[in-house]
């Protein structure tokens, strides 16, 4: 019953904030609601009993992710883009579609029988540890996604460094 | 008591609000934060759908949602970089401005 509860306020914020998102006008007011949205998930996810992947959601969501695009935003418009409108005529169409996708798509998940498993497992850090780094040759082989997750890091590293970099060598005036 | 559709629901209605803001809002940064928003919620659904198995299966419900937030920030870090290049041509970062590919 508590849990109920404790879900009940987490999910409120969540949707409040992802509610913020979709109707603030700054781009900094959003990602500032973004934050509050991700902080409240990843409390969910401790009330779920995955403490580990709460932690990761506040430390690559909350603090990388959200970090890079308010920089990224206080660093290109200061109070340029308040002119740009929020929503065009387009969006008449999509939002009511939208709607109707989820629509459907909660209808059938209502009927889907689901319950909580009595023997699941919860995500502390020891067992996600030694599932992702099990070596064995029976085991799962997450280590080899795991280093083809480092390897994409790297190359999207690479790649923003230069795409956003000026160009050397050439003159500010021409481009 | 905390029913595992609950979180199914609230996974679906933040989906949805994600996707609305990434493809009805004009702004750039919008398009951006409704991707990461949507990319959260289907998080959300594997961990609330990992606890409804038994317990070697449950393990890879709670591993992939790590896998779809490194790819996430991946995504972030190239998409901001492209945002400035783009910032840099046009001036804007109005998305119906962006139109090269109109022809």
């Amino acid at each position: 019953m508590l849990a109920l509860i404790y879900f009940i306020i987490l999910g409120v914020i969540a949707v409040g904030s992802a509610l913020c998102v979709l109707l603030s006008k700054h781009p900094l007011y959003g990602a500032l609601s973004l934050v509050v949205s991700m902080l409240s998930l990843a409390g969910i996810y401790g009330l779920l009993g995955s403490p580990f992947i709460g932690v990761v959601q506040i430390m690559v969501y909350a603090g990388a992710i959200i970090m890079l695009l308010t920089f990224v935003i206080m660093v290109l418009n200061a109070a340029k883009d308040s002119k740009t409108p929020m929503f065009d005529k387009v969006s008449l169409f999509v939002i009511p579609a939208a709607l109707v996708l989820s629509g459907l798509v909660g209808f059938i998940l209502v009927r889907a029988p689901l319950a909580f498993d009595a023997e699941t497992v919860r995500g502390s850090v020891k067992i996600t540890s030694e599932t992702l780094f099990n070596v064995a040759q029976t085991g799962p082989g997450y280590f080899v996604l795991f280093e083809v997750i480092g390897l994409l890091l790297l190359s999207a590293m690479g790649a923003a460094v230069l795409m956003a970099k000026k160009r050397l060598g050439t003159n500010e005036e021409e481009k | 008591m905390l029913q595992p559709m609950y979180i199914q629901i609230l996974a679906l209605v933040i989906f949805t609000i994600g996707l609305i803001v990434a493809v009805s809002r004009r702004n750039i940064f919008f398009v951006l934060m409704g991707v990461e928003l949507a990319l959260n919620a289907v998080n959300l659904s594997f961990v609330g759908f990992a606890k409804t198995l038994p317990s070697d299966m449950s393990i890879t419900g709670q591993i992939v949602p790590l896998f779809t937030i490194a790819v996430a920030a991946a995504e972030a870090c190239v998409g901001l970089a492209m945002v400035i290049m783009i910032f840099r041509n046009r001036e804007s970062v109005d998305s119906n401005d962006f139109t090269n590919l109109k022809g």
